[in-house]
């Protein structure tokens, strides 16, 4: 419940704060996002992942249609990479391994602050 | 184990959001590039797609009206010049700001900033030319004698630094983000160095190659190698022209000593052969409607995003449309309600060498008569990315820089040359010229306007609604004995200083000449009457013949017709000499089935350089092959020189086959032109072969291959290629494989201005816009868009409109 949740909301904090805020900010927020519903370790790393990757694939998918820009062609010519759609793909797998280290460091942060409050619970 | 996986994992994401936000090598960072918010995605959107009601700018006095018409292209309305240029400067920014960023980073030597030691060279070079030092010069020069022009190019800038401030990351031109850098500030300065910059693009000299051939021919055969004239001198301004002046030229001083050593220094890069242009007016006279016509066409390197930028300026006392350099205020080629003008480049040699003399190794001083004058020196510091910042220091002397010396490009310690050149003289303004040229009414106010203009000399062709038409070769040209600047000068010697400047008015010009059209080509600006000494070693032989052919045959002159000389392909080159060459070839090569196709191809040829036409590939192979066969010897001298042109080679072979400067000392017996035709036919054999298996194709177009090249030449997928139209070198649709037609525009003055232009490019700059290069196929088809003027108030074919306030 608490992956679904994580993941859903992850994706509108990466729609709308990464219209006014870089990658590196929405890094943090969603790190600061998995602190606070604390999803499970794995939660955390494919809710964040999820959320981000897809969000960013979902605007590249977006951009591209109504656009119907040769850019992305352009861009993956340039690269190397051949096609648009390869750099489609590279967009979401960035946008995964950002979001969902992000989210896996804030359950990590969470848990170990959890840690330490039982321990001082328990004391 | 809590904290040693929290202290991981901080590890892991903090290095990789640090990681993705680095350049590595030339990959720039990966995720500032990818983010689909800011990166190159956002660079998707036309401009239509962005459109604002909208924007603000600061520091005007009224707001200012901004209408797009269908192409992207601006009509700005403003109420007064300060608004105007200070809107001309954010809206050409908001569409051109990374090519108007670059061509002055490459013009005041500066693109190792950006691209790292690989241009380390070409920035030494740029600097040791002295452009920025005779921008720098402008500067003070308008501070001092024209504050209103310079407050209009100050608004200038101040409207392209609003809109730098005003950019999002996410509108952030696509090149800054792959090249990871970001625009700084714009200042009058750049305006400057960038009309500085087209000097350097259009101005050349050979002074090196012919001071090499007089040693190596001797002057005897320098002179009828490469003659002053040609026998057919079609000049620019008609040879009927009387010079009612008296003239202030120098005679030649006697005895002269030229330095005599051979020289073995790299050549400056001179402009590219086939870079050129046409403009022409014909009076009403000729025209079917009685009305003046007008047409343009500059030919330059074809470039993405275009050197041109089209824009009507309009307040409420002038309207104005035209081309614009994307840098530069008001239109340079256009048109306004009372006239239109055209510039084609003047070239004549306007850049000297001299050899200096040092006293000492300290350079302080170098030898002047019987002096010592004293050097200045001038410690370039160029920034090269990744590495430390480069110094170089380069002296100047009274004529100008010393570009070679011991640390630059010469194998030879002791030789130092000083370059003189116009473009280093603070005292023109271009700018001005242009300005005045937007506002003026009539003939007399086109002339005044030109009057502060220096350089890159100028063809300026004029007509008025009233129903003049004019040319004006404007520059300043320095005023020379015969034969002064032909070769390198020994500076020691006072009597190879420059002697002054030909007056204004001794510039070569005509108002209304009986013939009824005025035209310019690039090639010799007068005939051998005019009393200065005009040389230079570009000029142009063929267009210039073929377009005074046409315009004197043609009668009932109407926009379509001139369009279609624009776009004629008609190669009086070949004209001339394939007849020639096949008549040496007789019945040679004749056995083998291919030579049989390829003759056959040559024998049926119109002389039309349409897309389609093998017979323009056959021959222009041939010629090739035949003239390097002809000059092997003569460039394979172990210095700098250059071939005799094709005109001059084609006269030999047909008037003095047999001569003996065709014999080839290497070879035995005794050779001729003959000789030379069937070596090429050989050549051209074995390079269709190669070419068939590989290619298969050979019409025109096919062969040719033009390319618009983005200006970074690294960025092929941002370029556009292997477009398919006709035209070549000193053919007047001069299209060739990387240069040609970069503007073309034809403008009829009747009672409503009839106006049509075209640019191989688009009106954006952005590569993800499908406004980037849709002018491209219009283009190569020899079509135009509209140009009429429009009004505020004109509601037909509106894209988008902008309010600036």
């Amino acid at each position: 419940m608490k992956f679904l949740l994580f993941t859903l909301l992850s994706a509108l904090l990466v729609v709308f704060l990464n219209i006014v805020s870089p990658y590196w900010v929405v890094m943090i927020a969603l790190t600061v996002l998995a602190g606070l519903i604390r999803p499970s370790v794995w939660g955390g790393f494919f809710g964040g992942g999820l959320g981000m990757g897809l969000v960013w694939l979902g605007q590249t998918v977006y951009i591209s249609a109504v656009t119907s820009s040769t850019l992305p062609d352009k861009m993956g010519a340039l690269m190397g990479l051949g096609s648009g759609l390869s750099l489609m793909v590279l967009t979401a797998v960035l946008g995964f391994i950002l979001g969902g280290c992000s989210g896996l460091l804030g359950v990590m942060f969470r848990n170990l602050v959890q840690k330490k409050r039982t321990d001082v619970y328990l004391g | 184990m809590k904290y040693i996986s929290f202290l991981g994992t901080l590890l892991l994401t903090g290095a990789l959001g640090v990681l993705v936000s680095l350049p590595f090598g030339q990959i720039p960072p990966i995720a500032p590039l990818l983010d689909p918010n800011h990166g190159f995605w956002q660079n998707s959107f036309s401009e239509d797609q962005l459109a604002e009601e909208a924007l603000s700018l600061e520091n005007l006095n009224a707001a200012v009206e901004v209408v797009y018409d269908e192409q992207l292209i601006p009509h700005i309305y403003a109420e007064n010049e300060l608004d105007l240029y200070r809107a001309q400067g954010y809206i050409t920014a908001k569409h051109r700001l990374w090519q108007m960023e670059f061509q002055t980073r490459a013009a005041s030597g500066r693109l190792s900033e950006i691209v790292g030691p690989m241009a380390l060279e070409l920035d030494r070079m740029t600097r040791r030319k002295g452009l920025a030092y005779g921008a720098e010069k402008g500067i003070s020069y308008l501070t001092e004698n024209d504050p209103a022009t310079l407050a209009l190019v100050e608004a200038y800038a101040d409207g392209v630094n609003q809109y730098i401030a005003q950019l999002s990351d996410a509108r952030l031109p696509v090149e800054y983000k792959i090249l990871n850098y970001r625009p700084e500030a714009w200042s009058a300065y750049k305006s400057l160095l960038l009309l500085k910059y087209m000097s350097d693009m259009l101005v050349g000299d050979r002074d090196l190659e012919y001071s090499n051939l007089k040693k190596i021919l001797g002057k005897v055969n320098l002179d009828r190698l490469y003659p002053e004239f040609p026998s057919e001198n079609d000049p620019v301004i008609e040879k009927e022209r009387v010079w009612d002046f008296t003239s202030l030229a120098p005679a030649k001083p006697d005895s002269l000593n030229y330095p005599e050593e051979t020289l073995h220094l790299e050549p400056l890069v001179q402009p590219t052969e086939g870079t050129g242009s046409n403009n022409w007016a014909v009076s009403g006279k000729k025209t079917k409607n009685g009305n003046p016509i007008l047409a343009n066409d500059p030919h330059l390197s074809l470039n993405l995003p275009s050197l041109w930028y089209s824009m009507q300026l309009s307040t409420p006392q002038h309207t104005v449309k035209g081309a614009t350099l994307p840098g530069a205020l008001g239109v340079i080629s256009g048109f306004n309600e009372n006239i239109a003008w055209g510039v084609t480049n003047a070239t004549k040699d306007t850049r000297d060498w001299y050899k200096i003399t040092f006293q000492d190794a300290s350079r302080k001083a170098y030898k002047y008569g019987k002096d010592w004058k004293p050097t200045e020196f001038r410690v370039e510091k160029i920034a090269v990315k990744g590495q430390e910042v480069f110094l170089d220091t380069v002296v100047y002397t009274h004529y100008g820089p010393v570009v070679y010396d011991q640390s630059f490009k010469s194998d030879r310690q002791d030789v130092n040359f000083a370059l003189r050149w116009i473009v280093h003289q603070g005292t023109s303004n271009e700018q001005k010229t242009f300005i005045q040229l937007n506002k003026a009414t009539n003939h007399e106010q086109y002339t005044e306007a030109l009057k502060d203009y220096a350089a890159p000399a100028q063809n300026f062709v004029f007509a008025s609604k009233s129903g003049d038409i004019a040319m004006r070769i404007q520059g300043k040209f320095p005023l020379k004995w015969k034969e002064q600047g032909k070769f390198f000068m020994d500076g020691a010697d006072p009597r190879m200083e420059w002697q002054g400047y030909i007056p204004f008015e001794h510039n070569a010009s005509t108002l209304n000449p009986e013939r009824g059209f005025v035209s310019s080509a690039n090639q010799h600006p007068v005939d051998s009457t005019y009393p200065y000494y005009v040389f230079d070693n570009s000029y142009e032989h063929y267009r210039n013949r073929r377009l005074n052919r046409e315009l004197s045959r043609m009668e009932q002159i109407t926009v379509e017709d001139m369009k279609g000389l624009q776009y004629d392909s008609y190669n009086l080159q070949a004209a001339e000499s394939l007849p020639v060459m096949l008549n040496l070839l007789a019945s040679y090569g004749e056995s083998s089935k291919e030579a049989q196709k390829y003759l056959t191809d040559l024998k049926s040829w119109d002389f039309f350089a349409d897309p389609a036409k093998k017979g323009q590939t056959l021959y222009s192979i041939w010629f090739a092959e035949t003239s390097e066969s002809i000059w092997r010897e003569l460039m394979e001298q172990g210095a700098p020189v250059l071939r005799p042109n094709n005109y001059q080679t084609i006269a030999l072979m047909s008037t003095f086959p047999e001569d003996a400067i065709f014999d080839v000392h290497m070879a035995e017996g005794i050779q001729t032109a003959q000789y030379h035709v069937r070596v090429g036919f050989d050549s051209l054999l074995v390079a269709m072969k190669n070419w068939e298996s590989k290619e298969g194709d050979y019409g025109w177009a096919d062969y040719k291959k033009t390319t618009i090249q983005h200006l970074v030449p690294n960025f092929k997928a941002f370029s556009v290629t292997e477009v398919y139209t006709g035209g070549g070198s000193g053919i007047l649709n001069a299209t060739g494989s990387r240069h040609g037609a970069s503007w073309r525009m034809v403008v009829e003055l009747g009672s409503t201005i009839n106006a049509f232009g075209i640019y191989p490019g688009g009106q954006s700059g952005n590569p993800g816009s499908r406004f980037y290069d849709n002018f491209i196929p219009i283009w190569a088809k020899g079509d135009y868009v509209n140009f009429d003027l429009r009004k505020k108030v004109d509601q037909k074919g509106v894209l988008f409109k902008t309010t600036l306030k």
